[in-house]
């Protein structure tokens, strides 16, 4: 070995080793001797003592065993690079891997993290949807009400979309949903509209706004096919169901987004899993909002199974198999639980069929 | 693949009295850093993520370890209980924020449509932040000869400085660039410590200009070529790496680098390889999953793809997230072993240590910082080694 003056030799090898004291950055050569404690000494001078229960492994280089010492200075490192007295020391120190993880540390780290997945899932599939029930009643109409002012303009920007109000138009729009609110026993504070866009869709806000695109408007083929429409979105307000899903899914992306954390491009797992927990959710709400629709319908005394025609028709027909992603129930199931519970008209239509043709061109330009 | 072994492993020689520049070794095994990050993968997917901390951690510790300057290796002394620690602190942290930023954003949005949007600034300048404390994190579990590096400054006046720059960056479509890099590593450098030894930074942002103002002109045109850019992105790697290597100075203590433009670019070549094979490998798994799916429903084989209908089939949509999931995973270790352990070997090896004397006696001092910033880096998605 190259060290200079081998004085005092151990049971193998030379003793020589590289020692930093943790207090500056010097580097000695020091040689090793192991009597009841290691001893560690510069040129004949002692330097310092360790214990071998409290001496303790340290990341080193390839071909190096680092050593630190639990009662020396935090930093204080030895350095061993002569491979027999590595063995004879390793074999010393009985508590020299007590730092290191290993096997156990791993099965604790993979238990723990496993208990942790199950009860973010637990929470995200059981308790979320608790939550969302008993904190939407709390939240203040108010509140709900500048969520639906923001939605509202939002919405308004992206569909490019403006408020169709032709005068005859509108005067038969306002005719139709004052019947089917006072029927859902909604007060006044509901505001609606029809908007200019050709996108089949209808919806509500957050704080009593519902639209109904012209597109929808445009396949419709009777009042009675959008009455239910209208209806089944007044569902939705009376339920506050977009209050309940803006809990329920900003609850889930943030669970969600803890458990993934890092994974490179897990974005899309994240998504993915909460359209899945997410859209059962909605799917619930639908239903509920459909029989409402139909219940409101009868209470009018008009036909639910015109709604399910048109969705039919919006939609195509969706075959079978379980759409477990889709927001909402199959159209032909809709269909299906629409014609069920369907009753004739006992009631006087909605709106003459003058009030039709004027509500179908609301968004042509005042004649 | 080359086994990196530079220099040959021997027992550094005895310091002669005047030391010439000390070139800087690696001895970790390329083999070792691949089972690491290959074992590292697999329990983050038993653990779904949360073994990133020790993995993390895992991966400096063999990084450090294996570097040698003036043949003392370094040494890592973070854990990953302390990353996890951090990371909920700063949960607990950013969760009233982010509340406060969805009812900020709530008025805003009030006043105008997508008026919350530039909100996203604050985000960035928290995110800079993090940059800032993760980095002290990082410094002070950095160990040689004994002896810790530290840091002080204040985390919000560099994410104050980084923003402003930022703001020059946007205006400038990123010209000044090495000028805000230059100014920001001023003030990193000036606020490191080995020791007793200060830190400082010598480079200057003319000079990396100078020698990276052509990729400047490149990248509009790479948006249009792409296969252009891995050769600009690894290009300008190198002339930062160069540079920035080149400033550093502990005291009396000069880094210099040699790393040449072309050094970088096989790199990023290789991991666009690797990602291209993966991917193809992952379409023939998914293209595999819907035939055996198909095969196990009633319907024929054209009906059960023309009808949509295999979008919604449960077996199919679990086995394309764990193809996925795997996927992802596998990526991880391609770019962890070439964007991580080759490209720190490549870059050690070009850089040489001169008026190491001057730090074979220094003081310890410096205190540990806490893992604070690693866990807002974390949460912010913002990166870091």
């Amino acid at each position: 070995m190259d060290s200079a003056t081998p004085e005092t030799l151990t049971s193998q090898g030379n003793g020589s080793a590289v020692y930093f004291d943790g207090v500056s950055s010097r580097r000695r050569s020091v040689t090793l001797r192991c009597s009841d404690r290691l001893e560690v000494s510069e040129d004949g001078q002692a330097l310092a003592a360790w214990d071998y229960s409290d001496i303790r492994r340290a990341d080193g280089p390839a071909g190096v065993l680092r050593l630190a010492c639990l009662t020396a200075p935090a930093l204080a490192r030895l350095e061993i690079r002569d491979e027999a007295l590595a063995a004879d020391l390793v074999s010393r120190c009985a508590n020299m891997d007590d730092n290191t993880p290993g096997r156990r540390g791993v099965v604790a780290i993979v238990g723990w993290s496993l208990a942790a997945a199950v009860s973010i899932v637990a929470v995200v599939l059981f308790g979320l949807p608790l939550i969302a029930d008993r904190l939407t009643p709390l939240v203040p109409e108010a509140f709900e009400r500048r969520l639906g002012d923001v939605a509202d303009a939002q919405v308004k920007t992206m569909f490019d979309a403006k408020v169709c109000e032709n005068e005859a138009g509108q005067k038969a729009f306002v005719k139709l949903i004052t019947a089917i609110r006072e029927a859902a026993g909604l007060d006044t504070s509901v505001q609606s509209g029809v908007l200019s866009s050709s996108v089949p869709n209808a919806f509500a806000l957050p704080g009593g706004k519902v639209y109904l695109f012209n597109g929808l408007l445009a396949k419709a083929e009777n009042p009675d096919e959008i009455a239910g429409v209208l209806a089944h979105e007044l569902g939705h307000l009376k339920h506050r169901d977009s209050m309940r899903g803006l809990i329920h899914n900003g609850g889930t992306s943030f669970l969600i987004g803890l458990l993934f954390g890092d994974i490179t491009g897990s974005s899309a797992l994240i998504f993915g899993s909460r359209t899945l927990v997410t859209s059962s959710h909605s799917r619930e709400a639908e239903t509920n909002a459909d029989r409402f629709a139909i219940d409101v319908m009868h209470r009018l005394g008009r036909p639910a199974k015109p709604t399910g025609e048109l969705l039919l028709r919006v939609t195509g027909k969706e075959g079978k198999g379980l759409s477990i992603i889709s927001t909402h129930p199959l159209s032909e199931d809709r269909l299906a639980q629409m014609s069920r519970q369907d009753r004739s008209a006992s009631g006087p239509p909605l709106l003459t069929s003058e009030e039709w043709k004027a509500l179908k061109s609301i968004c042509s330009d005042k004649i | 693949m080359n086994q990196m072994s530079w220099p040959p492993q021997v027992p550094p020689q005895p310091l002669p009295s005047v030391p010439p520049p000390m070139p800087v070794a690696f001895s970790g095994k390329r083999r070792d850093f691949f089972d690491l990050v290959k074992r590292g993968a697999g329990l983050e997917f038993v653990t779904l993520g949360f073994y990133r901390f020790w993995l993390l951690t895992d991966i400096r510790r063999h990084l450090w370890a294996n570097t040698l300057v003036g043949g003392d290796a370094a040494e890592y002394t973070g854990r990953g209980k302390e990353l996890l620690i951090g990371f909920l602190v700063a949960l607990a942290i950013l969760m009233p924020v982010y509340v406060g930023y969805f009812l900020i954003g709530l008025e805003a949005e009030h006043i105008q449509a997508f008026a919350s949007i530039p909100l996203v600034a604050f985000f960035y300048v928290f995110g800079q932040f993090a940059i800032y404390r993760a980095r002290r994190y990082r410094l002070t579990r950095t160990v040689w000869r004994g002896v810790r590096f530290w840091m002080t400054g204040s985390g919000w006046i560099y994410a104050l400085q980084a923003s402003l720059w930022g703001l020059l960056m946007i205006l400038t479509l990123g010209l000044v660039l090495p000028w805000r890099n230059a100014a920001l590593e001023r003030y990193k450098m000036r606020h490191s410590h080995y020791g007793d030894l200060q830190g400082s930074f010598e480079g200057r942002g003319w000079d990396f200009f100078k020698q990276g103002w052509w990729l400047w002109l490149l990248t509009p045109i790479a948006l249009y070529v792409t296969p252009i850019a891995p050769f600009i992105y690894g290009a300008y790697k190198a002339i930062e790496w160069r540079w920035w290597l080149s400033g550093i100075r502990f005291g009396g203590v000069r880094v210099e680098s040699k790393l040449r433009k072309g050094d970088l670019i096989g790199l990023y070549w290789k991991v666009i390889g690797w990602i291209v094979v993966l991917g193809l490998v992952f379409s023939v798994y998914l293209g595999l999953a819907a035939v055996l799916v198909a095969s196990m429903t009633e319907s024929s084989f054209t009906e059960f793809f023309k009808s949509q209908e295999f979008m919604k089939s449960i077996p199919l949509l679990v086995l394309a997230g764990v193809g996925y999931l795997v996927f992802a995973l596998a990526m991880n270790v391609v770019i962890r072993v070439y964007l991580l352990r080759d490209l720190w070997v490549r870059v050690l090896g070009s850089v040489n240590v001169s008026g190491l004397e001057a730090a074979a006696n220094v003081a310890a001092r410096g205190d540990l910082a806490n893992a604070l910033g690693e866990g807002f880096a974390d949460g912010l998605d913002v990166g870091g080694f």
